[in-house]
């Protein structure tokens, strides 16, 4: 089975409102997609995320798993440069969880585990 | 305000009830229900809902209002929120597993959806939020970590609860490296162990 994997820039979401943001990584993955985002969902976005995921669950889309690698407190000068102009680090991966079995977690990395 | 130090201490002097909302959050069965029919249990008698050992057993907000509870000598008037599970998957197939018909399985699952729906949207109404945990399993879930973020960034105040010690293999030692920014207790809500630790916590905390 192959495994078709989208990694989305921050700049491509960056015009996008709130629901926009979740209506698209939704769709995306829903076609059987996993989803890489260059910046992290907030977690509010989560939380919404998790709310639409639920309105649209059904017997073949049982719903999503979700992981993200948010901001670390700045601790290199890179890192405060980036927060300071207000840039964003960390990443969040979303595949169907019929597709991905699960996504563990260290603090600093992601691993995916799909099915089959 | 020039009074609100009086006020405190009259209020003080009088023994004074402040009401609050508890919240217990959490994934799937790490033991939010026990915990909430232990807290109810002990201070009115009366459990608030039925534990199950098949996920999304609790798929509405259950409630038990105006428990009056008295913690070294802070007497405390909470209404008691056990919410549903938060995951972010809910699989029908899962249930079947468990024995039940594929329409019945089904029917939990829309419930089970909806319940979920429904303890997010309560995630802003509580005043204070036990998180709970189980202790044998892996700490660092989206899940945990959602719930956590969402409450933090509305300054509501956390405790987490780091669940079912009596078990073995219990390693409540992972949560509180995973989360050290938050108080954390242990206790087995199923035994009572600690139980008298956490109602002094919430008494502080409320």
């Amino acid at each position: 089975m192959s495994v078709q994997i989208e990694f989305v820039s921050a700049a491509t979401l960056a015009n996008k409102t709130g629901a926009e943001k979740i209506r698209f990584i939704l769709s995306t993955v829903r076609q059987d997609k996993i989803i890489v985002l260059e910046q992290a969902l907030t977690p509010a976005e989560e939380k919404e995320l998790i709310t639409q995921t639920m309105g649209s669950v059904s017997k073949r889309f049982p719903g999503i798993e979700v992981s993200s690698l948010s901001d670390a407190p700045a601790q290199d000068l890179r890192s405060m440069l980036i927060k300071m102009l207000g840039g964003k680090t960390g990443l969040t991966v979303v595949g169907p969880s019929n597709l991905v079995k699960q996504i563990k977690r260290d603090p600093g990395k992601l691993r995916l585990l799909t099915n089959g | 305000m020039p009074f609100h130090g009086l006020f405190a201490w009259l209020r003080g002097l009088f023994g004074s009830r402040k009401t609050f909302s508890l919240g217990l959050y959490g994934s799937t069965n790490v033991g939010k229900t026990t915990l909430a029919n232990r807290i109810s249990m002990d201070w009115t008698g009366e459990p608030v809902g039925t534990v199950s050992e098949i996920p999304h057993e609790t798929r509405a907000v259950q409630k038990k209002e105006r428990i009056e509870i008295s913690v070294d000598g802070k007497r405390l008037t909470m209404n008691l929120l056990d919410m549903p599970g938060i995951a972010t998957k809910v699989d029908y197939r899962e249930f079947v597993r468990f024995g039940m018909k594929p329409q019945e399985a089904q029917q939990r699952a829309k419930e089970a959806t909806k319940g979920i729906v429904e303890a997010i949207k309560w995630l802003e109404h509580v005043d204070v939020a036990l998180v709970v945990m189980d202790a044998c399993q892996d700490p660092y879930t989206q899940v945990n970590l959602t719930i956590l973020g969402n409450l933090e960034a509305r300054n509501i105040p956390v405790i987490i609860v780091a669940n079912k010690i009596d078990k073995k293999n219990s390693k409540p030692e992972r949560i509180r490296a995973a989360f050290p920014q938050h108080r954390v207790v242990e206790i087995s809500a199923l035994k009572g162990d600690n139980i008298n630790l956490l109602y002094k916590e919430i008494a502080k905390t409320a």
